[in-house]
């Protein structure tokens, strides 16, 4: 009963320019105690929109004029969230995953079976209005502000359909968290989600990583190479850091987007590709497009849902909390008793700038951890533990280690561990190239594909 | 083609609907016949993509079949197959007898 009363409160928009379409999903969704409002037009739904607010809209994709991917385009400009269902009388698989990444919740084709009309329209609904849905998504972030709680709430809300994220942040708020946390609860939690710093790994390598080369593509390139995109296919791709992309690059990534296929490097050859994408970057995009660092269409195409996390300076509740499941996790990896903050050194904490975000916070929780002896971390530790974390900046020396590391770990996985290719790529020798690998205990055996044995080596 | 009746079973829920509808394939089809004159192929194609798209959801199964292949003939501008199709679905609504359950 309780299921009936909830459900007659939902409001349904249906738009097709055809009558006896619309009279047939108005009968099945009064049967089912919607309340549905026509539109027949993309035009007329814009402006029922404003003044009905529906809670979910179901459209033809195919209309006069406006059709339903503009439409739905439109509609989303001002609320990201509402949920829409598109129709088609044709079953074109381009037409579909162009729309789920759109931000469709479903696409359906014509004629149209009314169970599974009836069907998809509840799941929809429910999705927006379960609160287990919220609480199963929010499971692995840990937070008690508001402004958290906004955030995974849209987050949770835009999981299960396939429409782009981007998030916003400073370093070390917890992007990539919150990025994991949508592809988990959607329906590609089964497949592969890869991240890719974009800022780390050198400008004439992110290519070839992202989209892959065919082999002769350049110097050192001896083997075909997969890019990341094609390794996530079906899964969640999360490019971080987004906002270094080169501008060549941009172009390239915008097309994938757009026909989602990908050309490898030195390929005349596309590859059809299912990906989900949540981008992030903690520069203001918006200000790098006006610069013309950045291309506005990309941007737009990128930021379909955008999330911002804000600062852990602007929501301080969320600190103890933290504190607390930090505590906790590493008493559970050193197999310790949990610790606890004394209440003037939590007051502390909580009071403090964190310029380094949720991951300052952590270094400074797992240093008063290991050096505390008592079950209770007084204040002047966490004093002395502030002090001493380097605010998460490194040292030019450490910034420039890191580098030099993930540009090996990138030539390794083009080049497939192939030590004389990777040299080439490098311009190296081989023996310095070796030196480079044993100073940061790189094994280049681990990243040879183990199916094929490696051709020998030429000396 | 014979006389026989077609029994078609709609949901009563349409009860209200069906007259109107029906009414509405009987437009279709003689605007179907005007643009065969007229061969306007792109207008046929859309009118059968969109018996098509709506004939299975009122339980016309057969007439969703004729739809495409209205569209599928209009699309290689087979004016032969498509005034075959016409007078199928003619014939179809002639005969079709509604049993509402």
């Amino acid at each position: 009963m309780t299921n009936k009363n909830t459900e007659s409160l939902i409001k349904v928009l249906i738009v097709d320019d055809d009558e006896d379409v619309l009279n047939l999903l108005e009968s099945w969704l009064t049967k089912e105690k919607y309340d549905v409002k026509r539109a027949n037009s993309g035009q007329q739904a814009i402006n029922e929109v404003n003044i009905y607010v529906p809670d979910l809209v179901v459209t033809d994709l195919f209309m006069d004029e406006m059709d339903g991917m503009e439409l739905m385009t439109q509609l989303h400009n001002d609320n990201p969230l509402l949920p829409v269902i598109m129709l088609s009388g044709q079953a074109q698989i381009p037409d579909a995953i162009k729309a789920m990444h759109l931000g469709t919740s479903a696409f359906l084709t014509k004629p149209i079976d009314q169970q599974e009309f009836i069907d998809t329209v509840k799941r929809i609904v429910r999705a927006c209005h379960d609160n287990s849905v919220l609480k199963e998504f929010s499971k692995n972030i840990v937070y008690k502000s508001k402004q958290m709680a906004d955030i995974v709430k849209m987050a949770s809300l835009v999981a299960d359909n396939d429409v782009s994220v981007f998030i916003t942040g400073a370093t070390g708020s917890g992007k990539e968290v919150i990025a994991k946390a949508i592809h988990d609860a959607s329906s590609r939690r089964d497949q592969r989600f890869i991240a890719v710093n974009c800022g780390a790994i050198p400008d004439q390598l992110l290519e070839s990583e992202l989209f892959g080369h065919e082999k002769g593509a350049f110097t050192g390139a001896n083997v075909k190479h997969e890019g990341l995109f094609q390794a996530a296919n079906a899964g969640t791709i999360f490019l971080d850091e987004v906002g270094d992309m080169p501008l060549a690059l941009q172009v390239k990534l915008l097309r994938v987007l757009q026909d989602f296929e990908v050309r490898p490097v030195g390929s005349t050859k596309t590859y059809p590709i299912d990906v989900r994408l949540i981008s992030a970057t903690h520069k203001n995009l918006e200000e790098a497009v006006e610069k013309g660092e950045f291309r506005e269409d990309l941007y737009y195409r990128l930021k379909v849902v955008p999330l911002n996390i804000p600062n852990l300076i602007d929501r301080p509740d969320d600190v103890p909390a933290l504190a607390d499941h930090f505590l906790a996790e590493f008493a559970r990896n050193n197999k310790q008793e949990q610790k606890r903050f004394s209440p003037d050194a939590m007051k502390y904490l909580v009071s403090m700038p964190w310029p380094g975000n949720v991951r300052q916070l952590i270094n400074v929780i797992d240093l008063c951890a290991t050096i505390c002896r008592n079950k209770s971390i007084p204040l002047n530790l966490v004093k002395k533990a502030v002090h001493d974390e380097p605010m998460n900046m490194q040292t030019l020396k450490e910034a420039k280690r890191e580098f030099e590391k993930n540009y090996l770990l990138s030539v390794l996985r083009i080049t497939h561990g192939h030590v004389a290719n990777a040299a080439k790529v490098a311009g190296r020798n081989r023996t310095e190239f070796y030196k480079l690998l044993n100073q940061y205990n790189i094994e280049p055996a681990a990243f040879r594909d183990k199916k094929k044995p490696l051709a020998k080596e030429s000396t | 083609m014979s006389g026989e009746k077609i029994i078609i079973q709609v949901d009563a829920d349409l009860e209200d609907l069906i007259p109107g509808f029906l009414e509405n394939r009987n437009t279709d089809i003689e605007t179907l016949r005007t643009e065969l004159e007229n061969s306007q192929y792109e207008n046929l194609r859309s009118i059968g993509h969109s018996i098509k798209g709506v004939g299975g959801g009122y339980g016309f199964d057969l007439m969703s079949q004729i739809g495409a292949e209205i569209e599928s003939a209009a699309k290689e501008n087979n004016g032969d197959l498509i005034r075959e199709k016409i007078e199928q679905l003619d014939d179809y609504l002639k005969r079709v007898d509604i049993e509402y359950i």
